[in-house]
This record gives C-alpha cells, structure tokens and sequence, in this order.
C-alpha cells in the first residue's frame, strides 16, 4: 500500500525515533525524499515547497462537492455549512433521526401557550475556548438573530419571540405573541458564545461552538480541519467539485469518505471496487424548479403547468438517476406527518404542455424563452440539458447557465433567477413553509426567492400556525400543499436516496437519514496505531 | 541503406502531404456538408445512457443517450467553422494592417509596432480565456476572442515580409510610374507575401481548433446542447472511468485535424522555402 | 551596452504601460451593464449602485483609470467581490504555485527536448530523426487538456504512483507536468534541431572535424553550446505559452495556481481578480522575455549594442 507511505513525507526526523522498525525504514525512504526538497532548495524554491507539504497521517479526509459558504449557524443557509455546523455547535432542540423535535442541550416545558422554558441539561458542554455554555449564550444567540440589523435570514420564523428571558445560568425562557404548537422545533440553531457574539467575532470563517468537533483551520478555501474533541480524531474537509477526481481519489485511499453529488454510474463503479463500502437509504430532500413569480414568462401559472407536465420525471429517475430516487409531489415525503400521499401530481404528458402553452398565447413561431441557473457540477448541469430538450420537444427553449456553486447560490438567494434548480435539505418541520412561500418572506427575510404571493397559501398557513390540535395542523397543511402544487411556486421534481461511499481504511461511519455529517461523531480510523493527540498537535500552533 | 528506403519520396509524400490532406478534407467535408445526414447529436434518448460502442451505433451514446458519432461530426463543423472564421479573421486584418504599416512607414508604423508589441506581451491564451470570459460564453464570442489575439501574430509576419520587399525592383517601378498605394499593395506586394502567410495561417489552423476546444473544455466555449470537440472531452472525462469512448473518440478527432494541419504546414513550410518563424511560440 | 540596456527595458516599460491599459479595459468590454453581469440579471438596484460605486464604474472613463493605475503603483489590486479578500494576497498565494508548475515543466521540457532534438539533427535523415519528430510532432498536436486525464488514469489511478489532483506531497506535480513540459518540449525539440544544423553547417565546426575531434565530442563541445543561444529566446517566448497553457492544465490537474484562480474567477464573475490574474501573468512574461533577451546579449558576443529589439 502507498497510502501511509505518501503520507509519510515532511515529517520532523524527530518523530521518527519513536516509530517501529517499518516506519522507521518508511522514514528513511523519506529521508530520501526530503532530499528532493533539498535539492529544489538551491533553485531558491523553498517556499513551494513548504507549501506542498502533506497533512500529517491519521487524518480522515473528506471529499465535498462544495465548500461550506459560512460557518456561523445564523447565516448559513446551505446544505454543506448547514451539516458541517451541526458537527461545530450545539443546540437546544435536534430532530435526531425523525421528524419530531427531541431534546439536545435542553428539556422544555410548556408553562403556557406563549411561554416555554428551557433547562439545560448536564452536563453542559464547553465551548472550544473552554468555557462553559450557559442559559446567557442561548439567550445572546437568540437576541442577535432577532437584531434586525444583523440581516439573519432565520429571523423570519423566529420572530414570534417576543422576549427571552435567562432565570437562572440553567434555563432559558421564551416568550412568544401568539401559540405555535411547531415552536421547540425552531430552536434548532447552533449556540455561540455570548462573550464573542458581543465582540463581533468572525464565527463565519472561525467558528466557536461546544460542537463534538472544533475548528482548527483553513488553510484555503479548498480545505476546512476539523478535530473530534474526544480523541483527537481530525477531519479535513476537502472541496473536491469534479465528481471523477473525488473518485480517483477515494480509490487511491487519498480521501476516505465522500457522500452524495456523485452521477449514479461512478456510485455503482466504486460500489463495485473491493472494500469500498456503499450506504443507501432513502432520503427526503426535496429538488425542485423553482420560478421568480415577477418574471412575464415564468410568471404565468400556465407555463409553469407546462413544464410540469413536460419533465419526464419517472424516465429521468429511472434511467439517469438509476431508481435511486423517488418522484416528489410536495415539499414533504409522504411518510411525513404533514405528507399527503394522495396528491395527485403532473403526469408527464407533452400534448398537454403544448395545449397549455397555446393557451398562455404562445406558438411555434412565438416560443417563451427561459433561462434556466444551475450550478456547474456535472451532474446537475446533465439533468438541465435533460430538462432543457424535454421543454424544447414541447415548444420551450431554454438557456443554460451555470456559475460555480458559491456564485450560483448567491443568485438565488437574493432573487436574480428566472429559472432554477435547487433541493431543499434536512427539512424537518412545517415552518419551512412560511419560510420559503409566504408573501412576507421574500429575502433577506425568509426564503421567498421567487416572490410567490398567494393569498390563499398565506391565510392557510396562518390558521395552521394557529391551530395547536396536531390533526387539524396536519389537515391544513396538506390542503397547504395542494394549493402550493396547483399554483406551482415550484415544479416538483423527486426525493434523491442518499448515500456514503467509504474506504476500506475507516469504519464507523453511519449514514444519516437526512445525508448530515453526524457519522462523523463515531468514524473510526482502522489499521493504524491510535495516535496520541499531543503528537498531532504539534502541527497546528 | 534498406532503412532509409523505406522512407523514400514517394512514401514520405504519401505520409506527409496526402495523410493529413485527407484528414484536413473529410473534416471539412463532414463539417460543410452536415445539414446533407440526417444527424440527431442533441437528440436525448435516456434508454441508451452510456450506451457502448456497437453495430448500429459505431460510437456509443453519451451520458445523456446522445449518439456520439453525430455529435463528433456536429464538433467537427464547431471547431472548422470557428477555425476558420479565426484565421480568415487573422489573416486578413493582420495581414492589411501589417502590410499598410509597413508600406506608410513613419509615425504609425512606430505606433503599430507599439501595439503589436503590447498585444505580444500577453501570452496568447491567457488573453482568449479572459477575453471569452469577459465577453461571455457563446461561439461568437470564441470567434471574436481568438480573432482579438489572432491577427497580431500575421500582422507582425506581413510587416516584416513588405520591409524586406519594399524596395525590390519592380515595387520601386511601380512607385516610379505613379501607381497608387492600394494598387502596390495588391498587386505588387501581397502576392509575394502569400506564401509564408499561408504556412503561418496553416498552423494557425491549428492552433485555433485547440484554442476552441480549450476553451469549450474550460466551459466558455459552445454552451449545452451544442456540441464541441473540447466539452465532449470535458464531460467525457467525467464518466471515464466506466465509459472510455466518450473521451477517446473526440480527442482522437481533435488530435488527428490537429495533427494534419500540422503536418501540411510543415509540408507547405517546406514546399514554399519559407523559413521557420521564431515568432511561432508567441501567436 | 548601456544604450541596448536602456532602450530594452525601456519598451518593456512601454509594454508592461499597455498590458495594464489593456487590462483596464477589460470589464468594459463586457457586454451590456458590468455590474449587472457581476451581480446577475434583475439584480436590486441599490446593489448594483453600491457596487458601481465600490467599483469606481459611476466616474468618467478616464478617472476610474487614473484611480486603477495609481493603486496598481501602490500594489493595490482591489478586493475580490467573491470572497471579499485583498486580492494582491490571493496572488501571493497563488504565484508560487503556478511558478513552481512552471519551472518543474520547463525542466521536463528541456529534458526531453534536448536528447530529441540533438539525436534528430545528428542522425538527419535517418529513422531515428523522423521518429524524434514524428514524436515532436504528435506531442504539440496533443491538447492538454486530453493529455491531461489520460495521464490521470495511467498515472494515479493504474499505477497508483502519483496523486489524482490538487497539490499535496512531493510527487504531486510530475503528472502536471509533464502535461505541459511535453507540449513545449515537442517545439523545443524542433527548434533545438534546426539550431545544431545551422550550426553544424558553419566553419568552425568543419575545422573542429577536420583536426580530428569525434563526431559526438564535436557536437557536444561546440555544437551544442552555440546552437542553445537562440534557444534561449525561444524559452523566453515559450514561457509564455506555458504559463497560459498552466491555466487550462491547473484546471484540469486542480492545481492551486493563477491559472485556476483564474478560471474560477470567471466562474464566479469576480472580474477583478481575472484582471488581477491576467495582469499578473502577462506582467511575468514580460519580464521574463526582458530577462531572456538580457542574457542573450551577454552570452552572445557577437551581439551588436546599437539595434533596439529586433
């Protein structure tokens, strides 16, 4: 194997005295190596060199799609920051592996409709700076994202709080202006500490949690260390966009975990490779195409049921996504406990686009032009040239862009998109409706990014935040998203399965139900001395 | 010397003129007479993702069920006709200029030999990147962007070529029987100056088909569906490893034009006596 | 010597004056508003004010020049609109890495070149010569970025020698490489031919023939010295070929370098930083070729002092 070997370089002779007689001969072989270093040395060309210099072994590598845009839990609204700040911080409330809010830091109880208490549970983490969470941080975190001014786009849903109150360093009070049976769900952002919030500390680019994990650096913007506080463990997160290098790489044992963002024909190729090991499970995140509601084309309800019924969803699950997916009619999946498994959804049904789109006045001669935004993974971009000739075979034409994922996303979170694709991920709770539909949503607020306004919608999910008997909320959150999939603020595509694909060098790693990074708590590291953290330390100042 | 034989004229002609002649042809002809096949390359037919090779479908399907074959002759007419409108472009914008500078000499010589030398101290495709960048992708862009770098290279070559002529015998004649500038540049002097412009432009085929497969592969070039030779590699390499033939063949496309026009550049180097430009490296 | 000096580094001045001018311009010439380019179409106007305004693009043309040069003369190239960084300190970060890419290609080039092109112009006219430029021929008719991948799978992932991509440990660069050290060394090699013919045609190597000395020794001894002189000012120009070749390469190897900064600056529309990236490679070049031509006047005693550049 060439793996440890490789890995070996660079390191201080020092290290070498204390290894046995293999390494010791694997440190000679780098003696030899270092050599080389010298030898560019004298072509004045040490600081390249330094740069080169690999990470010290025992590090578990793990390859993203793409970076996490920002690691302060009140900004980060993307899929990767999200999971990543989920292994940095903890919360009050956690929705584990189901869709019912459980404790994570804190109890609560509900002392009356509009008052919850929190008590924190022992014993109380400490933050990576060692000092200990307590009631004053939740309450700090809370306050500055319902500071107007600090612009979190979280605040929306959370501004039912009226006042939070910290009794005792042990319990946080929240006040709310009206009942919300959904309420403990919403407290699932991670704790900062207060004496840092106050100092304006730059939690997006060096995040300070009590998290399982804590931060250790970022060398580029290609690479995020991580450490597991237990035991030392360290986790490099490396930004690795092209799917065939995160492949190459994962069977060249350079990194030992990818999960999702792969094309289906590479998952079954690894899969097939000895020691490679595949998780599957089913998974909840919602893709859709998603619409700006003030645009004159997409605007118009008829030709958003065009293209409804102009996607050949079933086709491209079954024959691009190879079944690992399942077809979508709703934000939710039906096993959820807002669900609704009786909608019925688009039948892919080209005649009936064509007859819609004459309807919204639109011909041969006359066709509706969209520009559709993507980002620039390969995969995604396959499914838009999918999409883009199924909605040229019914009369559309379309023109793809693709920007590179930060460019990408940042286009759709402040509204300049016609048309889009995006998944929603690891929503668990119904607020996301208010979130991303209601009228008074619309960025930097909530998530509204296509400025729906519908009355009907609004008024629903009103009375069903209102409403605190469970049944008539699950009733009138499935009327919710039958109206949302007759009005078409998005086109639903499917549910992607998740899955991890692992090196036979680490064991442990659990996939999760909703693709977060949580395995990561248990991932062991196997064949391999376990390493004293003391020695590992010596590499990060 | 047996061995030698074996590369007698008549062989190194077959391999050196008639070889890439007839590449250079059945490209161009498969690219002018494309609407003539009945051709589907952007049609997507999910049943036959990754299909390989086979009978009915010499080269394979594509990651989307394209068929391959088509979308290489459809590549084919990208890279021939950017090639050329490239070099048309070049040759004649360089050309007039640097031989109009020359001629009128003086102040805007001196300028123009300032702007040349300040287009030259961008490396080549540094400069189409940015510029296909900046303009935005699309084909026309391409065009405009390897034309922006293109004509330097002849307009540098054509000046140079009319100060060495210049004073020749018969365009003194000309001069001295009152013939008016454009008749002296047209018939006097851009004759002469053809032929090492044509073994320039020759390899500037060349470079034009790799510098828009280039940029096609860095995604500034052709956007989806229309196909390139260069972002049939790019997206080939994605799938590579289960699925060769979608990289293979349009690089082995690419480098065999690439390779023919080389080739009789060479060819036409030496056929025309023209001597090797040191200034190859810089255009 | 001196008036050589001065008017050689003086019209790199010039050139080094105009590559910025032209660089200037290039986020004028992007179609339509730049600013709704950067920000994206029915982007909020008080974004597209403030950028407009952050960017200097609301001043006359020729203020927002004069603003440019003056902070390009204080080594200030602006901030990246994508991460928010100064972008001289993304340049230094990056130029090491495209540097060392660079040099280790050039070496790669040069190694292979010369055996190729000393052999093909010793035996001229025999296989072994048609087959060094058959090779030669082939290696700049490869384009990198199928070279590229086709190394990647022979390289990383059959033989497992060396690493997929990115830069991380020693060997992490051979793949890269030799991508781009085989294209130059394919014209090296050429040139490098028909400069040891040149030469091996003049008089002194005749004499050195006629008193005895071996063919080989002959070549090595006289030959070579004088026929790598023009050489010299091919590797000045090559280097340019290389450094812009770095870009697509840096693609596709992931190489931390300029090029790659480059390439997704364009991706994320940060126009700033493809300018900065252009300016800074062009500029390298410029003084690169400056050096080159130095050198050879100082080697090449035959050099007359009185001509600018030729």
């Amino acid at each position: 194997m060439r793996t440890s070997f490789h890995d070996y370089d660079y390191l201080s002779p020092v290290c070498f005295a204390i290894r046995s007689p293999i390494t010791c001969f694997m440190g000679r072989l780098s003696v030899f190596q270092l050599s080389w270093g010298k030898w560019l040395l004298v072509f004045g060309l040490f600081s390249i060199v330094g740069c080169s210099e690999s990470l010290p072994d025992y590090t578990l590598r793990f390859g993203l799609a793409n970076a996490p845009t920002n690691l302060d839990p009140r900004y980060a609204t993307d899929a990767t920051s999200a999971r990543l700040n989920r292994l940095l911080y903890s919360r009050l409330v956690d929705f584990g592996e189901g869709t019912i809010p459980i404790p994570a830091l804190a109890t609560w109880r509900k002392l009356s409709p509009t008052h919850y208490r929190f008590d924190l549970q022992e014993p109380k983490p400490l933050f990576h700076n060692g000092t200990q969470l307590s009631a004053y941080d939740v309450k700090a975190t809370y306050a500055s994202i319902l500071n107007p001014d600090m612009a979190s786009p979280h605040r929306g849903i959370l501004q039912i709080i009226t006042r939070i109150d910290t009794p005792t360093e042990n319990t946080v009070d929240f006040f709310l202006t009206q009942p919300d049976a959904l309420f403990p769900g919403y407290l699932v952002i991670g704790i900062l500490p207060a004496n840092l919030i106050a100092n304006r500390h730059p939690f997006h680019d060096h995040p300070m949690g009590s998290g399982v994990f804590q931060f250790l650096d970022r060398p580029d913007d290609t690479r995020l260390i991580i450490e597991r506080r237990a035991d030392g463990q360290r986790v490099e997160f490396v930004r690795i966009p092209d799917p065939t290098v995160r492949t190459l790489k994962l069977l060249a044992n350079e990194i030992h975990l990818v999960q999702n963002d792969l094309p289906p024909e590479l998952v079954t190729y690894l899969s097939a490779h000895e020691g490679i090991t595949l998780q599957q499970r089913q998974g909840a995140n919602f893709a859709y195409l998603g619409f700006n509601q003030l645009d004159p084309v997409v605007g118009q309800e008829l030709v958003r049921k065009a293209i409804a019924h102009a996607i050949d969803r079933e086709h491209i699950i079954q024959f691009v996504l190879r079944g690992r997916a399942r077809v979508a009619q709703a934000l939710f999946p039906p096993e959820h406990w807002v669900g609704h498994a009786s909608l019925a959804g688009y039948t892919y049904d080209p005649e009936e686009a064509k007859r819609l789109l004459k309807e919204a006045g639109y011909d041969h001669d006359h066709r509706p032009t969209i520009t559709y935004k993507t980002s620039t993974d390969p995969f995604r971009l396959r499914l838009a040239t999918i999409i883009q000739y199924q909605l040229d075979q019914v009369g559309i034409d379309v023109s793809i862009q693709s920007h590179d994922w930060g460019t990408f996303y940042g286009d759709i979170k402040s509204g300049r998109f016609q048309m889009y694709s995006l998944a929603w991920v690891g929503v668990k709770s119904p607020d996301i409706f208010r979130y991303a539909f209601h009228s008074d949503a619309t960025p930097p607020v909530g998530a509204n990014r296509g400025h729906y306004a519908d009355a009907l919608a609004d008024r629903l999910m009103t009375q069903a935040e209102q409403t605190l008997n469970k049944q008539e909320q699950q009733t009138i959150y499935r009327s919710l998203q039958a109206r949302l999939l007759d009005t078409l603020p998005y086109v639903p595509l499917w549910f992607e399965d998740h899955y991890a694909l692992a090196s036979p060098t680490i064991t442990g790693y659990q996939l999760s139900a909703d693709g977060n990074f949580d395995g990561l708590n248990q991932v062991r590291w196997l064949g391999s001395p376990s390493v004293p953290p003391n020695y590992l330390a010596r590499h990060y100042p | 010397m047996s061995k030698s034989e074996l590369f007698n004229s008549h062989h190194r002609l077959t391999m050196r003129l008639w070889l890439p002649l007839s590449i250079i042809a059945s490209w161009a002809f498969l690219a002018t007479f494309l609407p003539l096949f009945s051709l589907t390359p952007d049609a997507i037919d999910l049943t036959n993702i990754l299909a390989p090779p086979s009978l009915e479908h010499w080269l394979g399907h594509d990651e989307l069920g394209r068929p391959v074959a088509d979308r290489l002759i459809s590549g084919a007419q990208t890279s021939f006709f950017v090639s050329l409108c490239v070099v048309a472009l070049g040759v004649s914008l360089g050309g007039v200029l640097g031989v109009s500078s020359a001629y009128l000499s003086g102040w805007i010589d001196a300028v123009f030999v300032r702007m040349v030398d300040i287009m030259l101290a961008f490396p080549g495709l540094l400069l189409a990147i940015a510029l296909a960048g900046a303009l935005g992708p699309g084909i026309g862009n391409v065009i405009l962007a390897l034309g922006i770098v293109g004509w330097v290279g002849y307009a540098r070559l054509a000046r140079g070529q009319v100060l060495a002529l210049k004073h020749a015998d018969h365009v003194l004649a000309a001069h001295a029987i009152g013939a008016p500038p454009w008749r002296i540049i047209f018939h006097h002097l851009l004759p002469l100056i053809m032929a090492p412009l044509i073994v320039e432009a020759s390899f500037g085929i060349a470079g034009a088909i790799i510098a828009e497969a280039g940029l096609s592969f860095l995604g500034l070039g052709v956007q989806p569906p229309a196909a390139s030779w260069g972002s049939m590699i790019r997206d080939g390499t994605r799938y590579m490893l289960v699925s060769p033939h979608l990289v293979i063949f349009p690089g082995l496309a690419l480098m065999a034009v690439v390779l023919a026009a080389n080739m009789l550049g060479d060819w036409l180097r030496d056929r025309l006596d023209v001597k090797e430009q040191s200034s190859r490296g810089k255009s | 010597m001196t008036h050589f000096l001065v008017t050689r580094i003086l019209s790199a001045m010039l050139a080094i004056f105009g590559v910025i001018c032209l660089v200037f311009l290039l986020i004028h010439l992007i179609p339509g508003d730049p600013v709704e380019v950067m920000l994206g179409e029915s982007a909020q106007p008080t974004d597209k004010e403030s950028l407009r305004h952050a960017l200097g693009l609301d001043l006359p043309i020729h203020q927002q020049w004069w603003i440019y040069f003056k902070g390009l003369l204080h080594l200030d190239l602006g901030t990246s609109l994508f991460s928010g960084r100064a972008i001289g300190d993304l340049l230094i970060e990056r130029i090491p890495v495209t540097l060392y890419l660079s040099l280790v290609s050039l070496v790669v080039a040069i190694g292979l070149a010369l055996p190729l092109g000393l052999v093909a112009a010793v035996r001229q006219h025999t296989p072994l010569d048609y087959g060094a430029m058959g090779f030669a021929l082939f290696g700049m008719s490869i384009p990198n970025f199928w070279m590229g991948p086709l190394l990647i799978l022979v390289g990383a992932l059959w033989l497992g020698w060396f690493p997929v991509s990115g830069q991380e440990g020693w060997n992490s660069v051979v793949l890269p490489a030799l991508t781009l050290g085989t294209a130059m060394a394919a014209i090296l090699a050429r040139m490098i031919r028909s400069s040891v013919l040149e030469v091996l045609g003049e008089d002194f190597m005749r004499t050195a023939r006629a008193k005895g000395l071996s063919s080989t020794r002959a070549v090595l001894q006289h030959a070579l010295p004088n026929a790598l002189l023009p050489i010299l000012t091919l590797l000045g120009l090559q280097l340019g070929g290389l450094l812009g070749g770095a870009v697509i390469t840096e693609t596709v190897f992931a190489w931390p370098g300029l090029g790659l900064l480059m390439i997704e600056a364009i991706q994320q529309r940060d126009y700033p930083v493809v300018q900065a990236a252009v300016l800074c490679i062009s500029v390298t070049y410029i003084v690169v070729n400056l050096l080159t031509d130095l050198l050879y006047a100082w080697l090449d005693p035959r050099i007359q002092f009185t001509t600018g550049d030729g």
